[in-house]
């Protein structure tokens, strides 16, 4: 097995305030496959997200190790982190998170312009990555200006452009109908099979946990099932 | 980008942005206009108290200022008149030879200074000509006719083309008296000078004094007011030992220690108007900052560093106070530049200017373009300054933080 994230007796527990602890995450142990389509997914509260923020180094474990593609996450300072998630890691967030006051042309090659990539560049790929999520048409729109499920695909394809090496979806599709969240899905998963980056997408539906090739189970912040279909 | 960015979330948040913009610029144009207003009121002191009569330069016998008597005279006027004649950066200058004398008519004795003066090139150094209050003023062939302060005429009960007699020392310490007749009448605002002061043509105050030849002190005009300091030193430096070259800042100690107090009290004054914007500007960025913690955290979370999200801040920061320090300092300019031509008249408040060597009851202010921009440098600086705080306070956040803050 291509191993490209490892996740070693990670924990995490919250304290509200000192006398009270919440743990979301115990002891996980877990081997992620490079280009593998996973899914987490389990009742609310069962540390999923509290998972992909730690994954994705937005959140500090209590104990444990996250190693990313022979890198250990761990321990890191912020500005390094800062770099792991510009070149390294999409995000594609339940709210789209998209910014506001960027068109989606704009949105999309933010993160390129982090990378420092020149603006011809950022148009091929750009271009190049909105025709495939079929939003090419938006170029020019403010985020305001498109429903929901535009919006989560602008978001896909904002963390698609920067040619991340993993992307990171905590419940994309919770805010889209029925319909939209399953073309989402696929074209997220064309885009697992094309671009070959790794994608770990948290969800409770099972229409959508369905499409993994990679599950994972958790409940109470702990791994319960993990199994490859594909 | 980061400048994109930066613009494109100012004209987003217009209520946030105007309230910036609003509070800075108000704040600008005060300080700029308070500045004017300083400097202006230093200016009119220095101006009345220096263009009333003292004047900018003066020339003395080496000990005259230590030791004011006869012994300490100005022995050949004729020598220093040359001397000054030849220097360019002179605009004009005059001798003149001050006495204390004895005043009498009818049945009232007042002490005063009796002066003698040179009238027509006294017009283009002193106001003394200005001040015209009643008759005429004096003429290069006047006689014993004299020129009076008008407390000092008002004491001894004179009105023009009344007589009035002096007693007093000659230059070489003989008995001299005369009676003179009033000519004109002065007012300068000044009342210890308008109530001690007379003068004559001093062609006849040589010969009735014995002071052909001789003056207490020369005054000089400078052709650049402002360099009188360098002129001075540069005329000490071409007279020579025997005598003393002082400007103003010599000449009058304690006014230019009065300022430097005001000035002192005045700039304490602005600091605590700086410390209280300061803190404001803080307060309101810090609501602003943290009304967009979620945004930032988005932005860090997407890869942006807490270093390009301090740029990317400081940047907006800076485009508001820049556009803001613009606007205040153009109307701060523009008040002071109105006020500098039209000054604000202080009606029945001369007695109090008085207090402060002022003699009259208008306050220009100072229009001056370096002081304008040095006060918007400062806004500007107070400003992005102020921004550095909160902007410091929400990159400690951890992106997951910022992005769940409410």
């Amino acid at each position: 097995m291509n191993t490209f994230l490892t996740i070693k007796h990670i924990g995490k527990t919250f304290q509200p305030d000192k006398e009270v602890e919440v743990v979301a995450l115990r002891d996980i142990n877990l081997d992620i496959e490079r280009g593998a389509f996973v899914v987490l997914s389990g009742p609310s509260g069962s540390g999923k997200t509290t998972l992909l923020n730690i994954i994705g180094g937005l959140d500090d474990a209590t104990a444990g190790e996250v190693i990313l593609d022979g890198k250990l996450l761990t321990g890191l300072s912020e500005v390094e982190l800062s770099g792991i998630r510009r070149d390294h890691i999409g995000f594609v967030f339940q709210a789209y998170n998209l910014i506001p006051v960027l068109t989606v042309k704009e949105n999309i090659e933010y993160i390129m312009k982090l990378q420092g990539r020149s603006q011809q560049e950022c148009d091929v790929r750009c271009l190049e990555v909105t025709q495939k999520l079929d939003i090419d048409m938006l170029l020019g729109k403010l985020p305001n200006q498109l429903s929901g499920g535009q919006q989560q695909r602008v978001a896909v394809a904002r963390a698609v452009a920067a040619t991340p090496k993993l992307i990171l979806a905590d419940e994309p599709t919770a805010n889209l109908d029925s319909k939209t969240a399953e073309s989402l899905m696929n074209l997220m998963q064309r885009l697992n099979e094309e671009e070959g980056v790794t994608i770990i997408f948290s969800s409770h539906d099972p229409l959508v946990i369905a499409k993994a090739k990679h599950s994972i189970i958790l409940k109470d912040g702990k791994v319960i099932a993990d199994e490859r279909t594909g | 980008m980061f400048f994109k960015l930066a613009f494109r979330n100012i004209i987003a948040a217009r209520k946030r942005s105007s309230v910036t913009l609003f509070l800075t610029s108000i704040t600008t144009a005060l300080l700029v206009f308070s500045s004017a207003w300083m400097d202006g009121s230093h200016f009119t002191m220095i101006q009345n108290a220096v263009e009333i009569y003292p004047g900018y330069i003066q020339i003395t016998e080496k000990d005259f200022r230590a030791n004011p008597s006869y012994d300490h005279l100005i022995f050949d006027a004729s020598f220093i008149e040359t001397k000054l004649a030849g220097n360019d950066a002179i605009a004009n200058y005059a001798a003149r030879f001050e006495s204390f004398v004895l005043f009498s008519a009818d049945e009232k004795a007042v002490g005063g200074m009796l002066a003698g003066i040179e009238p027509v090139r006294e017009k283009h150094l002193s106001r003394l000509f200005s001040s015209l209050q009643e008759g005429e003023y004096l003429d290069g062939d006047d006689t014993n006719q004299l020129y009076i302060g008008s407390e000092l005429a008002k004491r001894l009960q004179l009105e023009v083309g009344d007589e009035v007699a002096f007693i007093g020392n000659g230059a070489d310490y003989s008995f001299a008296a005369d009676n003179l007749i009033v000519k004109g009448v002065f007012q300068t605002g000044l009342f210890d000078f308008d109530a001690s002061s007379a003068f004559v043509y001093k062609g006849y105050f040589d010969k009735i004094m014995a002071a052909e030849n001789r003056a207490t002190h020369f005054i000089v005009l400078p052709k650049k007011p402002g360099q009188a300091e360098q002129l001075a030193a540069a005329i000490a430096a071409d007279l020579g030992g025997q005598y003393q070259s002082a400007s103003w800042n010599q000449t009058m100690a304690a006014l230019v220690k009065a300022m430097k107090l005001d000035s002192f009290f005045g700039y304490i004054t602005l600091g605590i108007i700086f410390i209280v914007i300061f803190f404001v500007i803080m307060i309101y960025t810090l609501l602003a900052v943290f009304s967009r913690i979620h945004e930032i955290g988005i932005l860090r979370a997407i890869g942006t560093t807490p270093q390009q999200i301090l740029t990317q801040l400081v940047l907006e920061s800076s485009m508001l106070a820049f556009i803001s320090v613009v606007i205040g300092g153009l109307l701060g300019g523009i008040l002071a530049y109105y006020f500098s031509i039209y000054p604000i008249v202080f009606s029945g408040m001369e007695e109090q200017f008085k207090q402060y060597g002022l003699a009259a009851s208008e306050m220009p202010t100072a229009f001056m373009p370096l002081t304008i921009l040095r006060d918007m440098t400062v806004m500007f600086v107070l400003s992005v300054l102020s921004t550095l705080y909160p902007i410091f306070m929400v990159n400690r956040f951890k992106p997951i933080e910022a992005i769940h803050h409410v």
